[in-house]
């Protein structure tokens, strides 16, 4: 490591437990960013400025101008440009050192086994439940942890899931195909809440990939921002989930 | 017997639905009575054939339940069911 990197992450190489072998650790690790919306902005910034050596961003959708009051990593100039790709030219600003990735389709079950296969952990910031079951079992697949937010007015859910067996995974919460999605484009949704959710999904993401504390793996935390309450919430794997329960011992 | 019945505020936007307290003996039991009470609520939570909806998980003292059918869970005096409906927006 050098003096430079030394410098620029001493706060987090200070911190117990993490050091100089975390920092490696974040610096050998590849992450996919699903959805470079409201939760994949902060999602982003914070594990490129912390030292994630590689981000895939997948994003089909292009900056819009309603995008800006909540979506912080995209800027007015960027309007009209491939969120991925507005997102990369903010993140190799933020911090060169990382290797940066564009993902500019959607993702799809037939394309998503590929891309989770070459990274170590997932963050889903997408806002689609048909996405969401796909990156779960391509995750489940691949035995590759998953760190699941959402958030909509002023509510939020976040919530990881380790890949590994005997653990639940998103569709032992929620069974395929139930939801509907509601967009904060119809319902709207208060900036600071996604903020919340998106940095929690960052901060689990980087406990996971070095091995700090103690991660939300089987616990979902809801975030009621109106009364500022959270719950916390354990989740028992489904003993008959179709996706998880083929890979449990 | 009564069991503490708590919802997401998710729901607040279609339902009249303040925290209550109900009696029974199974999860069931609870919402059958509460369904009594609140016939709407009964379609927001549950299909035609009495399950819970693929949107909603249903926690019993914060642990998420895993009969979804018959929910068949025992509650009581002092517990807590609480009701969630799955996010997608990001």
């Amino acid at each position: 490591m050098t003096d430079a990197e030394l410098l620029r992450y001493s706060r987090q190489i200070l911190l117990p437990d993490f050091g100089i072998a975390g920092q490696e650790r974040l610096r050998a690790s590849g992450v996919l960013v699903v959805g470079l919306g409201g939760l994949g902005s902060p999602v982003a910034m914070y594990l490129a400025a912390a030292g994630v050596g590689r981000l895939v961003l997948a994003d089909f959708d292009a900056v819009d101008l309603s995008n800006l009051q909540r979506q912080i990593i995209h800027t007015t100039a960027q309007i009209g440009r491939p969120k991925a790709e507005s997102a990369r030219i903010a993140l190799a600003a933020l911090n060169p050192d990382v290797e940066l990735v564009t993902v500019k389709r959607s993702l799809v079950e037939e394309t998503l086994p590929d891309i989770v296969a070459g990274v170590d952990l997932v963050l889903d910031c997408c806002d689609n439940f048909q996405t969401r079951f796909a990156v779960n079992a391509a995750c489940v697949a691949a035995g590759v942890p998953l760190v699941s937010g959402a958030a909509i007015r002023l509510e939020g859910q976040v919530t990881a899931f380790s890949g590994q067996p005997g653990g639940p995974c998103y569709q032992c919460l929620y069974p395929r195909d139930g939801g509907i999605d509601e967009t904060c484009s119809t319902n709207g949704v208060l900036a600071p809440v996604v903020g919340i959710i998106g940095s929690i999904q960052a901060t689990e993401a980087i406990k996971i990939l070095t091995g700090l504390g103690e991660p939300l793996f089987g616990r979902l935390l809801l975030l009621d921002a109106a009364l500022m309450q959270w719950r916390s919430l354990r989740l028992p794997a489904d003993p008959s989930c179709p996706i998880c329960s083929v890979t449990r011992p | 017997m009564a069991t503490t019945l708590r919802f997401t505020p998710n729901l607040y936007r279609h339902l009249d639905c303040p925290d209550t307290c109900v009696a029974g003996a199974t999860v069931r039991e609870v919402l059958d009575a509460y369904f009594q009470a609140n016939p709407r609520a009964r379609g927001f939570l549950l299909d035609d054939q009495g399950a819970a909806r693929k949107h909603v998980a249903i926690f019993v003292n914060e642990t998420l339940i895993r009969d979804r059918t018959g929910l068949s869970d025992p509650v009581g005096e002092g517990d807590e069911i609480f009701v969630a409906q799955a996010l997608s927006g990001g």
